[in-house]
């Protein structure tokens, strides 16, 4: 019963104790909005990965696509390859499967005067298709979340488009289309001329085809002189666009011409900045790949459950095809995603010494307060207080205050992590230097996730430290003779 | 009933031995008030902790009641002194984040588990509450001992000394850190305490003017008891306290 006493009285009067609780404290806090941090990087860079990526990808190095031969030698179709992929043991545990190509390319289109050429990743893709195999339609601006997302442009973009062609035709001429030669006239065994009404209808227009760019390739972020991020459109729907590629037999250069229908918007620079996303058949025509496919998007049913199996399966179909890669959008991102883990391992390594560091904080106050006890402890032990004893009441109180600290740091970390925007903004605006620069990092807010498992992980390391490092001060005091203590001054 | 018989106890200051008791015997009688003199240096702080097992000596043994008690293991000697004994210290030694009422129970405390305490603390706070009120704090419960006079202060720890009823007091200079009218009504009061409930006391000190009111006095001299003094007149009705 003392044990209990003097620990909570102990507590309640000396004060030198609480710079205890405050490292513990401060060390949890810091402890559980870091992990919360980045962990909620993480969580948003691995949605933004699978998003990106569909569950399981097939695909292969071969810039003209899959090549599987039939019985006769022809190549199979995508969707004979399709047809096969979903006959295979593996079939019953896909929902979807979509076949796209991807390459590189130069999109070139022209912003204030200039031409401007970047280089992109494109992506030949059946819209339908790929929104069914992941995250593609919850990505994009104007389509987001549609089930049905297309290549197709709004009225609006097509009137822009309309607009600019007048525009480029006021300041550069009409285009002057010749009148068509008349035929000679033979009246022995002529051909009868073509009709007036044939020659003088109207031209069939050229098919407009649309291209959803990534959302940084058509924007351009700076910061102006109020030293706010400004962010300015260089490509909108109904703009028209250049892609150049390599294609054919022999890789030339090939090119076709796009209208701007969307954005794609993942918050990951990686992809904004560089996907393209064109319609299949498009780009098939365009690289002369009649028919063929570069990799095929694979959605599961149950992802977690069957990823080892599916993989494995198709992995068996495609035997024959060494050039064939068979992957799991983690292994696709293998290395990405070890950094992030390797990197968070070392910092939760690095952040549980800085609760070490509070740990011989705890050390060293809890040696001053045996201490400034001696003769205290002299006095229990006079009144029949075992060695035992003296030392649990050192025990509990580094316990104690252990786990004070843990509480108090649990709700401070807990309420930073809620609201570190508002403090962000807070700070940025006190010091007038902006912590979370959105140019940079590409997200609205900073994303956080708040994993209970882990916090409750890090009260129990913190208090085992507290206790453990009042264990040699305690070990002391219980030792301590009690005559010598009753005289200590 | 208390013996102590050819007592040595030395201490080691760096590589110099002092010798603080040489061959020292002594028996205290059951419902004796002795008192021990010295100058100082002499050995009776010394003697005061062998006798209550808060020291062991060198050789030589303890005796409570025929039994040794100096060689026993350590929990049966905190038992000893938690139940048996009750210590009085000149500087008080009271626990300063505890009031006077905690203070006096302290020994309570520490007998009792966090169960067994919930199931008996009423009756031990009455007692309490009654040994301050024959102290004569019975107002000041709540207060912290630096709020106390010292005359306060070392009746607060008589009070604490009597709660277990120990059947031997140990005093050590009880009344060293008092001015002479505190002084004596201390001694009074352990007087009261020897006469009307007949616990044994030892008390030690150099005040050659409060021996006076013991029942007996020896002198102590190099480690050893060098003669007997007699304290009151009349000899004295021993009388066994309840164990």
């Amino acid at each position: 019963m003392y044990k209990l006493l003097l620990c909570v009285r102990y507590l309640q009067t000396r004060y030198l104790a609480f710079i205890c609780i405050v490292s513990v404290m401060l060390g949890v806090a810091t402890l559980i909005v870091v992990n919360a941090v980045m962990s909620g990087f993480s969580t948003k860079l691995k949605d933004r990965l699978h998003g990106v990526l569909s569950d399981v990808v097939i695909d292969t190095d071969r810039t003209d696509g899959f090549y599987i031969p039939d019985d006769i030698g022809n190549p199979l179709t995508p969707d004979q390859i399709t047809a096969k992929i979903m006959a295979s043991p593996a079939g019953d545990r896909i929902e979807a499967v979509t076949p796209t190509i991807e390459t590189f390319a130069i999109l070139q289109f022209r912003y204030r005067g200039t031409v401007v050429a970047k280089p992109v990743r494109l992506i030949g893709i059946d819209p339908e298709g790929r929104a069914h195999v992941g995250g593609f339609s919850e990505f994009l601006d104007r389509q987001k979340n549609s089930p049905h997302p297309s290549f197709d442009l709004t009225t609006e973009a097509m009137q822009r488009h309309e607009w600019k062609v007048k525009l480029f035709e006021r300041e550069n001429g009409p285009v002057v289309v010749p009148a068509p030669k008349q035929p000679v006239v033979n009246t022995l065994n002529t051909i009868p001329p073509p009709s007036d009404d044939a020659m003088t209808k109207e031209m069939p227009k050229p098919k407009l085809h649309g291209v959803i760019v990534g959302y940084a390739i058509a924007h351009f972020r700076y910061t102006d002189d109020k030293k706010q991020v400004v962010e300015e459109a260089a490509l909108e729907p109904g703009d028209d666009v250049i892609i150049t590629t390599a294609g054919g037999d022999e890789l030339k250069p090939v090119w076709g011409s796009f209208i701007v229908t969307d954005y794609l918007k993942t918050e990951m620079s990686e992809y904004d900045q560089s996907f393209v996303y064109v319609p299949l058949e498009q780009l098939q025509r365009i690289r002369g790949m009649n028919q063929r496919a570069t990799a095929f998007q694979i959605k599961l049913k149950h992802y977690e459950k069957d990823k080892k199996f599916v993989t494995d399966e198709l992995k068996k179909l495609f035997s024959r095809s060494p050039e064939i890669r068979v992957a799991t959008w983690e292994q696709h991102q293998g290395p990405l995603l070890a950094a992030i883990d390797v990197e968070r391992g070392i910092l939760n390594l690095l952040l549980f010494m800085i609760v070490g560091v509070a740990g011989f904080s705890i050390l060293a106050i809890f040696s001053m307060i045996v201490s400034e006890k001696y003769r205290d402890i002299g006095i229990m032990k006079s009144l029949g207080a075992s060695s035992w004893g003296v030392m649990q009441i050192f025990l509990g109180y580094g316990l104690l205050l252990g786990t004070v600290g843990c509480l108090l740091g649990t709700g401070l970390g807990l309420w930073i992590t809620a609201n570190i925007n508002e403090i962000e903004a807070h700070l940025s605006a006190m010091t007038g230097v902006t912590m979370f620069p959105r140019d940079v990092y590409y997200f609205k807010d900073i994303p956080t996730n708040v994993d209970y498992f882990t916090v409750v992980f890090i009260d129990i390391g913190a208090v085992l430290i507290a206790t453990v490092f009042s264990l040699l001060p305690a070990w002391r005091a219980a030792r301590l003779h009690p005559v010598r203590a009753l005289r200590f001054e | 009933m208390l013996t102590a018989r050819n007592l040595k106890k030395s201490y080691r200051r760096h590589a110099v031995e002092v010798r603080v008791l040489n061959d020292l015997n002594l028996e205290v009688q059951t419902g004796e008030f002795l008192s021990i003199v010295g100058v100082s240096g002499s050995g009776k702080s010394t003697l005061l902790h062998l006798l209550g097992t808060l020291d062991a000596p060198d050789t030589g043994s303890v005796l409570l009641d025929g039994r040794r008690i100096d060689n026993l293991p350590a929990h049966e000697r905190d038992a000893l002194r938690n139940r048996t004994f009750g210590y009085i210290f000149q500087f008080y030694h009271l626990l300063p984040e505890l009031n006077t009422l905690d203070n006096v129970l302290m020994p309570a405390y520490i007998h009792h588990s966090m169960f067994s305490w919930w199931q008996t603390r009423s009756q031990w706070r009455r007692r309490a509450e009654d040994l301050l009120k024959k102290v004569g704090l019975g107002h000041r419960l709540t207060h912290r001992p630096r709020e106390l006079s010292g005359g306060e202060m070392q009746r607060t720890a008589i009070a604490r000394a009597l709660l277990m009823n120990p059947r031997i007091l140990l005093a050590d200079e009880p009344t060293g850190n008092l001015d002479a009218e505190s002084g004596g009504e201390i001694v009074r009061l352990l007087r009261e305490i020897n006469r009307d409930e007949g616990v044994t006391i030892v008390m030690v000190t150099h005040n050659l003017e409060i021996v006076a009111a013991t029942d007996r006095v020896v002198r102590m001299m190099n480690g050893v008891v060098t003669d007997e003094l007699p304290g009151r007149p009349q000899s004295f009705q021993p009388r066994l306290a309840a164990v």
